[in-house]
């Protein structure tokens, strides 16, 4: 009868928390070695035209109030100790989102000698939103999908193609 | 009986619970005015809670080269002080829970401890924003500081008491904002120094400095830095709208006049830009000071010599 309290308690909290979550993701936006492409259409995800305070998006300055890291760009070998610092920075929990299609593969950089590859080869990721570059209501609706499937608690595992380079989340699934 | 009614009083109505609910709704009502008055849509009713408690329920990083226990210690205090004020002024339009002679400075002076707070956090990370942020929220403090003191001041002269309750009784039959509206501009523009509000918001532009004083804080800190913020709001709103607007002496009054300040505060928010910090210092000992300065040297010589 205890441990049926406890649970439900726990229950409750649980829901509480996913509902906080869901609600007011707070961003911050990086960019990785990007044409400035998608980082415009990420300002223009932001402007008065969508709102994205509608869904309690709030860009911030700083990675330790932020949620959900927006990357765009490929990884370019300078970028990456910055973004898996800034990566390490924000608290948990935390999402990835790679917007743009540099983001996800390297795009017109692959290949490059400078160029490490698409943020998953760095990072953890748990969203894709494909596109040179994605439209507004393209960023949206993934980071719309992306809340969905946390609201659902059916987030899928962050995709990581090097194991052995990519830095590990502390609980190893971010979800 | 009595412990009860005091215990009620401090935790839940007014002070307390009631309070931060309703300085996260203010926050709501502040934040929606300003995206309607910018042509958007603007956040949902339960932002600021939802908010809040995602806050609450995140990790707390406790970066490298901090006092940890101020580091812990300083959003508490900050939280506390700006609550406690809260004991000193007529929530709801109801009584103060508590009121003496000279409460009016002691609810200034903890409405000041956020900020020193907040200064105190900037200063205590090892974090260049940080550093820059506590700079400029301590500059700033000492600028309106001194200017919103003297415009709180002027009724309380009219009036013939330091007692808030008194001065809001007084201020009932008498609308001051037309008798001292110097006074009652920078009385508000002051609160909107205190609040960081847009025009004042250098200490934390989030354009130059990353977030200001607070950019090491996360989880829990930021939070009741926060919640702390909303109180200061509601309290400021409260003193503001008793002294100058013909007092609160009923719930209604109280959320009317509240409310119309709460959207001249936020139409000054979406029309201005922000002022660098040597132009805040600049326009408080300019202006400000001056002006409410020559109004409270007024006020002084008409009491002597009429009353």
């Amino acid at each position: 009868m205890q441990n049926n309290q406890g649970n439900l308690w726990q229950n409750v909290m649980d829901q509480v928390k996913t509902w906080a979550r869901v609600n007011s993701p707070w961003a911050i936006h990086f960019n990785s070695g990007s044409c400035n492409g998608c980082d415009i259409e990420i300002l223009a995800t932001l402007t008065p035209r969508y709102d994205m305070e509608r869904f309690g998006v709030k860009l911030q300055g700083s990675p330790r109030h932020a949620d959900i890291l927006i990357c765009t760009g490929p990884v370019t070998r300078q970028a990456r100790e910055r973004l898996i610092r800034i990566y390490e920075q924000m608290p948990e929990p935390k999402f990835v989102v790679a917007v743009g299609s540099c983001a996800l593969s390297g795009g017109a950089f692959q290949g490059c000698y400078n160029v490490e590859g698409g943020i998953d080869q760095v990072l953890p990721v748990n969203a894709y939103v494909p596109g040179c570059p994605p439209r507004p209501e393209a960023i949206i609706d993934g980071l719309v999908k992306l809340l969905q499937a946390l609201d659902n608690g059916t987030m899928p595992e962050p995709i990581t193609l090097k194991p052995g380079v990519a830095v590990p989340s502390k609980s190893g699934n971010p979800a | 009986m009595n412990t009860l009614t005091t215990i009620i009083t401090l935790l839940i109505f007014p002070g307390g619970l009631c309070l931060l609910l309703l300085g996260l709704a203010y926050e709501w009502v502040d934040r929606k005015l300003v995206a309607r008055l910018q042509n958007r849509v603007g956040p949902r009713w339960f932002q600021p809670l939802a908010d809040t408690i995602k806050l609450l329920a995140k990790e707390e990083v406790v970066p490298e080269n901090v006092q940890a226990r101020l580091f812990t210690v300083l959003p508490v205090i900050a939280l506390a002080g700006a609550l406690t004020s809260a004991l000193y002024v007529p929530l709801f339009g109801l009584k103060p829970a508590y009121s003496f002679e000279g409460d009016l400075i002691v609810a200034i002076y903890l409405l000041s401890l956020l900020t020193l707070c907040t200064g105190l956090a900037g200063a205590n990370t090892y974090n260049r924003f940080s550093l820059i942020g506590a700079t400029r929220t301590l500059t700033q403090l000492f600028s309106y500081e001194a200017p919103f003191l003297l415009a709180l001041f002027g009724p309380a002269i009219v009036a013939g008491s330091w007692k808030i309750s008194e001065i809001a009784g007084y201020a009932e039959s008498h609308w001051l904002v037309l008798t001292q509206p110097v006074g009652f501009i920078v009385a508000l523009i002051g609160l909107m120094g205190k609040l960081e509000l847009p025009p004042f918001d250098a200490p934390e532009a989030e354009t130059e400095i990353v977030a200001g004083a607070l950019t090491e804080y996360s989880g829990r800190g930021l939070a009741l830095f926060h919640l702390g913020k909303g109180v200061e709001l509601v309290v400021g709103l409260t003193l503001v709208a008793a002294f100058y607007l013909g007092g609160v002496a009923n719930p209604l009054a109280f959320f009317v006049k509240t409310l119309v300040i709460l959207l001249g505060l936020a139409g000054l928010q979406a029309l201005f830009t922000r002022l660098r910090i040597e132009q805040t210092v600049g326009l408080w000992w300019r202006y400000g000071a001056l002006l409410v300065l020559v109004q409270f040297l007024a006020l002084i010589v008409w009491e002597g010599w009429v009353a």
